[in-house]
């Protein structure tokens, strides 16, 4: 089995940013690391999952962005991935999905992969679009928001857990080449070991440049960032904690949510 | 070919879903900017009884794509019959609910479709005679403005667009094909019910809701102490904190959760991803705790606590006891 799980690189959640001079992009101040989005950790644990159960399986991991990026398939790899892609592209900043699916499509067309794994979304852009665009361009089956997944080579299928609304799930028979999108779960992602990362840090990472088909015409254009707008105006309590405690009991007391 | 925007429908049970009317409400204001027809277009085996409800709240065309056998959803289906059925409609947008199914089969429909794709819309408003769509990145701290060429697929954001019943002026019609289709490659095997949502966060006036910023698991017995302040209440929290195993999933508020509506709904620790904001919106009055002034919670909270979640909730039982007779 050759399993891809594509993998890209965003500012925690929490960390503080400012958009940038250009109003393209922003920049991140403090110590905030960028790391691994949180779902593509869950497409890289499933896939080691998949690669531990299913005898003579493989794993590779692509991401398409900056050379900083590197950091993040030296990550998987210490997870436990064979072998790391880096699609180069000159900067970072907005990126079309459009332009990001061709140009991951073209690097991996080739490669005749069986299954494909992405997170749900990613950290920064939160798109949900690269993986189920992805697999329509290479005409694979695919299932989003996947909390677990099993697969059957003998049967050349996957069998997968559809996350939906309501507390529901949705159970999917996929016939192969799939791909399939990761959502959180109870699977925590594991953390790299220190074997796995000795050798992540001495490994080559195949680097190669691909340029999109796709012109700009098709792809949106972000014109402009900003600050988003409000829909209910907080009052922001002042002084020490203290005093914003007393506050906000007063306030409740007056709304009569608390005698 | 005359152009149009098309809406599809999402339905459960012979019924149209609320994101659909929203998703009707992104289409009309995109008929605002830049007229064209608009057409609802309805999938499924009991197409043609939900597109009735849809010419029933408006005066637009219906589309009822009947497809025999299709009696739930399936992505392998969705994006093979709308892609046919959207040919001869000229479709410069495409409007879809940005629920778990939207995000399913509506990116790989753009694709077959030639079109480009973008997803969360929360605004739309006019620019030189186009429309410039709004969403936000980077966890709703950042909003963005994109223009995109049509025709463009548009996943629109729940609870975002406000849909109003108004006067049917012009008459509408519903169009029915049947399109046969046999699964090849996605085959369902049913649904799963894991988690029915809780029926004490249905019936609580205060919810008090930990998310990842709350750190350790033995915080959530904070959250417990402050709950326990108020009459009716209950302890809730974000997805995190239910895929960490420290809360049950039926306890988990949001998209893929509860929708909850009560008095109180105090968020500590909780960074207001929208997929959380979209099960407590509702609430009739919000308070957020976190250490980020710039977290997108503080956009829809009525009263923000800038502080260590740890210190400020000790310091509220603290002053709770010490102002309680
Ligand atoms: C399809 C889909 C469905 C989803 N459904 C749901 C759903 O139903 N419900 C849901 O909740 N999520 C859902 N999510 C996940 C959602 O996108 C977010 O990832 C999640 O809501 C984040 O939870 P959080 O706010 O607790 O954590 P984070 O986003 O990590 O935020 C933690 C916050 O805590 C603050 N903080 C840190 N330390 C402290 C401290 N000491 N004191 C005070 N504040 C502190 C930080 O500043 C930050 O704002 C879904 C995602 C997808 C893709
Ligand atoms: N530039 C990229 N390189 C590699 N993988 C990516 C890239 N962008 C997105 N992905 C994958 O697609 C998923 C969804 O991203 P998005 O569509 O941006 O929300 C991510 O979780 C990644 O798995």
């Amino acid at each position: 089995m050759k399993i891809l799980v594509c993998v890209k690189q965003a500012p925690p959640a929490d960390a503080p940013i400012k958009i940038d001079q250009s109003q393209q992009w922003v920049s991140v101040y403090g110590h905030a690391l960028p790391q691994m989005g949180k779902y593509d950790e869950y497409a890289v644990e499933q896939a080691i999952i998949i690669k531990e159960q299913v005898p003579g399986t493989t794993v590779d991991a692509i991401t398409n962005g900056p050379a900083e990026w590197a950091t993040v398939l030296r990550r998987a790899l210490g997870m436990g991935v064979d072998h790391g892609i880096q699609a180069l592209t000159l900067e970072g900043g907005y990126a079309s999905a459009l332009k990001t699916v061709s140009c991951i499509a073209l690097a991996v067309r080739a490669r005749s992969y069986d299954l494909i794994l992405t997170g749900v979304m990613s950290e920064d852009l939160a798109q949900g679009l690269v993986g189920p665009m992805l697999a329509e361009t290479l005409s694979f089956s695919c299932v989003t928001s996947c909390v677990s997944l099993r697969v059957d080579e003998s049967r050349n299928c996957v069998y997968a857990e559809r996350d939906i609304e309501g507390g529901r799930r949705q159970l999917v028979e996929l016939a192969l080449p799939a791909l399939v999108t990761m959502q959180s779960s109870t699977n925590r992602p594991r953390y790299p070991s220190l074997s796995n990362i000795m050798r992540a840090n001495s490994q080559e990472l195949e680097v190669i440049t691909v340029e999109s088909s796709e012109d700009a015409v098709s792809c949106e254009k972000l014109l402009r960032l900003s600050s988003p707008q409000k829909t209910r105006s907080a009052v922001f309590l002042q002084g020490s904690s203290k005093d914003k405690a007393r506050e906000l009991l007063s306030i409740l007391r007056k709304r009569s949510v608390l005698h | 070919m005359e152009r149009s925007i098309v809406v599809v429908a999402e339905h459960t049970q012979g019924r149209l879903t609320p994101v659909t009317y929203e998703a009707m409400a992104c289409a009309l204001e995109i008929q605002r900017i830049q007229p064209a027809r608009i057409v609802t277009v309805v999938v499924g085996e009991d197409a043609v009884e939900v597109a009735q409800e849809a010419i029933d709240a408006c005066d637009q065309s219906v589309l009822a794509v009947k497809v025999p056998g299709l009696d739930s959803y399936n992505g392998e289906a969705y994006r093979w019959t709308l892609s046919h059925a959207l040919c001869g409609l000229g479709a410069s947008w495409i409007c879809v609910p940005g629920t778990t199914q939207g995000f399913d089969f509506g990116p790989g429909l753009a694709v077959r479709l030639g079109a480009s794709c973008l997803s969360n819309i929360e605004r739309v408003f006019e620019q030189d005679g186009q429309p410039i769509f709004v969403r936000n990145l980077f966890n709703g701290k950042i909003s963005a403005e994109l223009s995109a060429a049509a025709p463009t697929l548009l996943i629109v954001q729940p609870g975002s667009f406000r849909w109003e019943r108004h006067d049917i002026k012009g008459r509408s019609y519903v169009e029915v094909i049947t399109v046969e289709w046999a699964p090849t490659h996605t085959r369902l095997l049913g649904f799963k019910s894991l988690y029915p949502v809780d029926s004490a966060l249905r019936d609580a006036l205060v919810i008090v809701s930990a998310g990842r910023g709350i750190e350790r698991r033995e915080n959530l017995e904070l959250i417990h102490r402050v709950a326990s302040l108020f009459p009716r209440s209950a302890v809730a929290g974000s997805r995190p904190l239910c895929d960490n195993q420290w809360l049950p999933y039926r306890l988990q508020v949001g998209q893929t959760g509860a929708t909850v509506a009560p008095d109180l709904y105090m968020a500590c620790g909780i960074s207001g991803a929208q997929q959380h904001l979209a099960g407590m919106r509702g609430s009739k009055f919000i308070v957020a705790v976190n250490t980020d002034p710039e977290a997108a919670i503080f956009h829809e909270a009525d009263v923000g606590v800038v502080e260590d979640l740890e210190v400020f909730l000790a310091d509220l039982l603290e002053e709770s006891a010490r102002l309680t007779p």
